[in-house]
């Protein structure tokens, strides 16, 4: 322990004197200040001489350890998963979670609970109905529409190339959907200003 | 949530049963050639010669239709249903901040007549002991019904030559054009000229009839959706034009310009007055792409 304390004590003392020694010019070995008398008589080894080479790495060194070590920082930080940003539709606010809240349960008739049973039977059948209404009015458009090609082809090969190429200026397509009354054209409609309070997160 | 979507995809049923039921009683006795030779007697053989190959000419003809713009009238079950389905979730929800207000309104008025009310304990309702809930609803009714929309059922409904007739269901465009010296109610056509696709020909169709200038369509691609083929009668058949072959291409209004005059050749009809217009194996063919209007 002393040792090496005095090791490291003759290293910062021939620091020094290295430094003046270099700028000086001297060789190092025929240097012997003052400071260096009790000192002396322990045993200095040689990269203890190598004054100036170790004093070349010295400065790089430090900087390069520096950005190591800044570099290593980031790294722990960027491993750390970024926070999740809370999908704010599953989070049941607390409002709803009142009692005072509740509605008191309705008692339904006898005949009630019967009409409701049976007219979902009957919304049920009525879907299904639409549903393979739907499917084969699907079916139908299509043969007539392989049935208009099979007979372009038989008419002309170009044609019918040039049938079945895709349009690209066909999408994207918008079409404003049906509303409940006609437009008026007369109407004017109050201003719709608003406040947009939307939580906006970044991660 | 479910009801409101599926009345917007139920609307083709009844007019789609209605007009499959029909047409399959009207089309059991008609052959393809019986009807064509009672209608072009006199052919006039002017048409284009295309390739030497195929002896068919062809046409290409353009299915307008005028997209709903209201939404479809709901059935009777389709009402009961929504209505019951209103109820059901009325029942099953908890009271919102409206409601709860009546309720402490209603709670309030009733403890100021007994003589219970001290207004001291109820220091955060100074404002609301102004406006009560209830005159707020009031308010808002009556609004509601100084507002009128305008009608779904307009006045325009019997006149075939007008865009607005029919508001919920979608139209179709039918023109009268002479064919084989007798003129008939049916799709715009005209004849394939040699260079362009049967889509331009299509586009040709419409922009090249007089009384639809400024009608803005978008075209729903390069494919024709059907085809309905026509032979000649005996008479005029020669080796080089047997028959007719015209090419459906589906287009959809999107601008209507100016509005037609009276006596334009040319309609607006909805999928269930098609048979009255249209012969029976033409409209046999052009009601199958027609997906239930």
């Amino acid at each position: 322990m002393s040792v090496c304390l005095s090791r490291s004590l003759c290293r910062v003392l021939s620091r020094h004197t290295a430094s003046s020694s270099f700028m000086l010019g001297e060789h190092h070995h025929a240097v012997l200040s003052p400071w260096f008398a009790s000192v002396m008589t322990l045993k200095t080894s040689a990269p203890l001489r190598a004054e100036p080479k170790k004093k070349k790495k010295v400065s790089p060194m430090t900087e390069q350890l520096q950005r190591d070590r800044l570099k290593k920082r980031v790294k722990r930080l960027e491993k750390v998963p970024p926070e999740l940003i809370p999908i704010e539709d599953l989070i049941t606010p607390v409002t709803c979670m009142d009692e005072t809240r509740e509605r008191s349960a309705p008692n339904l008739s006898f005949e009630e609970s019967e009409r409701r049973a049976l007219l979902l039977k009957e919304w049920c059948r009525f879907k299904q109905e639409q549903h393979m209404a739907e499917m084969q009015a699907v079916e139908l458009a299509l043969k007539a529409q392989t049935e208009a090609l099979e007979e372009l082809k038989l008419e002309s090969e170009e044609l019918y190339h040039a049938a079945l190429k895709p349009d690209t200026h066909l999408f994207p397509f918008t079409h404003e959907g049906p509303v409940h009354t006609p437009p008026m054209n007369t109407y004017e409609a109050p201003d719709g200003k608003y406040n947009d309070i939307t939580k906006v997160y970044t991660q | 949530m479910a009801a409101p979507c599926r009345r917007m995809a139920g609307r083709s049923l009844l007019q789609f049963l209605s007009s499959f039921s029909r047409t399959s009683v009207n089309n059991s006795g008609f052959r393809q050639i019986s009807s064509t030779s009672v209608c072009r007697r006199s052919w006039q053989a002017q048409h284009v010669e295309e390739s030497a190959s195929s002896p068919w000419t062809l046409m290409a003809a353009v299915c307008l239709q005028r997209l709903p713009v209201i939404s479809a009238e709901s059935s009777p079950i389709e009402q009961q249903f929504r209505d019951m389905m209103s109820q059901m979730e009325q029942e099953k929800s908890m009271l919102s901040d409206h409601e709860l207000r009546l309720l402490d309104d209603a709670d309030r008025i009733r403890r100021m007549q007994t003589g219970e009310y001290d207004s001291d304990e109820e220091d955060d309702r100074r404002d609301q002991e102004i406006v009560l809930a209830q005159d707020l609803e009031d308010s808002w009714d009556q609004k509601l019904k100084n507002f009128q929309p305008a009608p779904r059922v307009t006045a325009a409904d019997g006149d075939p030559r007008s865009l607005q007739r029919r508001l919920a269901d979608s139209l179709l465009l039918l023109v009268e054009q002479p064919v084989g010296g007798q003129k008939v109610w049916l799709l715009p056509q005209t004849q394939w000229q040699q260079g362009e696709t049967l889509r331009e020909t299509a586009e040709r169709a419409l922009t090249s009839l007089p009384a639809a200038a400024g009608f803005k369509a978008m075209f729903l691609g390069n494919t024709p959706c059907g085809v309905y083929k026509y032979k000649l009668p005996k008479a005029a058949r020669t080796e080089s034009s047997v028959g007719t072959k015209v090419f459906f291409f589906k287009a959809v209004l999107a601008d209507a310009g100016p509005p037609a005059a009276p006596d334009s050749p040319l309609m607006w009809v909805t999928k269930s007055e098609l048979q009255h217009h249209l012969k029976p194996a033409y409209m046999m063919k052009v009601e199958r792409f027609l997906l239930g209007l």
